[in-house]
């Protein structure tokens, strides 16, 4: 495939993402960030986002397993979740994560725990996209690449 | 110098350097601070750190540094710090930043996603010269060039740099109103 093609792919590609709620204009932001000296800038911060996604749903996991909530440390991971999904333009990880809040201020239990759901859901979601954008996104910084060689 | 004071910054082509202590326990919003931050201009020089505590320490402000004051430490010129982290919270890292008695304390700006008007004013009531919500956006990065030491910088900018402080002192601090609209800050 050409670099015409992968770009016109990715466009397409991020273009449904923003069509389906899944990001917001702050992707666009990070879009910008990302030059020639910084190339690598959306992978890497998409792939900082994912790891430490995962790390806090492992957590919210475990402490809505536990038979007394420890509700202000469930709120503090919520929080922090919907600070970088914010930050990464995941809108709909946001959202998830803004009822997810709400339940935690209720001390609400089974709210928490569909809310939970809600954020797996919407992150997952989400997640499948950004692969496929980091591969696409590899192939061109591939491209450029032999292209400077 | 003293410890807790702003520095002079480094020189580099073109102007001044600003260091910039960046504070928050988010990963990911550290990066994309520390990205806006290096897009804006080759003016800002980042440290990031993931807590209070770790700002404390680049600071020179930790207990043992205070009993040993000839241990070196890295100079910064403004605190750009989360509002809501653990163990130590923006807010505490303002106060004791403040609590400096140091000719010229370090400028402190809290970033926050929670626009909430107690929080701003207890912020600013105890020295934050400004608060930014979170997402952080260019122009939010753009602001931060007129908290360094206004002085120490090069007369092709120090005009703007003059009538941006006066804004500053005139509107309390925050030219950032569409953001804070219909929000009234003492």
């Amino acid at each position: 495939m050409s670099l015409m093609a992968l770009r016109e792919r990715l466009n397409v590609l991020v273009n449904s993402m923003f069509l389906e709620g899944l990001l917001d204009q702050q992707f666009r932001q990070l879009q910008m960030l990302q030059d020639a000296s910084s190339p690598g800038f959306v992978a890497e911060v998409i792939t900082l986002f994912c790891e430490d996604s995962e790390r806090m749903l492992t957590e919210l996991t475990k402490l809505l397993d536990q038979a007394v909530v420890d509700y202000q440390k469930v709120d503090a991971y919520v929080h922090q979740l919907k600070g970088s999904s914010s930050s990464v333009g995941a809108q709909n990880v946001k959202l998830a994560c803004i009822q997810f809040k709400q339940f935690c201020e209720e001390n609400n239990k089974e709210g928490c725990l569909s809310a939970l759901n809600m954020v797996k859901h919407q992150y997952y979601s989400l997640r499948s996209k950004f692969d496929t954008m980091l591969q696409l996104e590899q192939r061109i910084q591939a491209y450029d690449s032999e292209q400077q060689n | 110098m003293e410890e807790g004071e702003g520095s002079n910054g480094g020189v580099f082509e073109g102007g001044l350097e600003v260091r910039v202590l960046v504070v928050d326990d988010s990963p990911v919003e550290r990066r994309m601070v520390e990205g806006l931050l290096k897009k804006s201009g080759a003016m800002f020089q980042v440290i990031a750190v993931d807590s209070g505590k770790r700002a404390m320490e680049v600071l020179g402000l930790t207990d043992d540094k205070a009993e040993h004051p000839t241990v070196d430490h890295q100079k910064v010129d403004i605190i750009l710090t989360d509002y809501s982290m653990p163990e130590m919270t923006g807010y505490d890292l303002l106060k004791t930043v403040k609590e400096q008695s140091c000719r010229k304390p370090i400028p402190v700006i809290i970033m926050s996603s929670e626009n909430e008007p107690q929080r701003i004013s207890r912020c600013r009531a105890i020295g934050a010269e400004d608060f930014i919500l979170k997402p952080l956006q260019t122009n939010d990065v753009l602001r931060l060039r007129s908290y360094a030491r206004p002085t120490e910088l090069s007369p092709r900018t120090g005009t703007k740099r003059k009538m941006a402080l006066e804004l500053m002192a005139e509107n309390s601090g925050s030219d950032r109103r569409p953001r804070l609209a219909g929000l009234a800050v003492s």
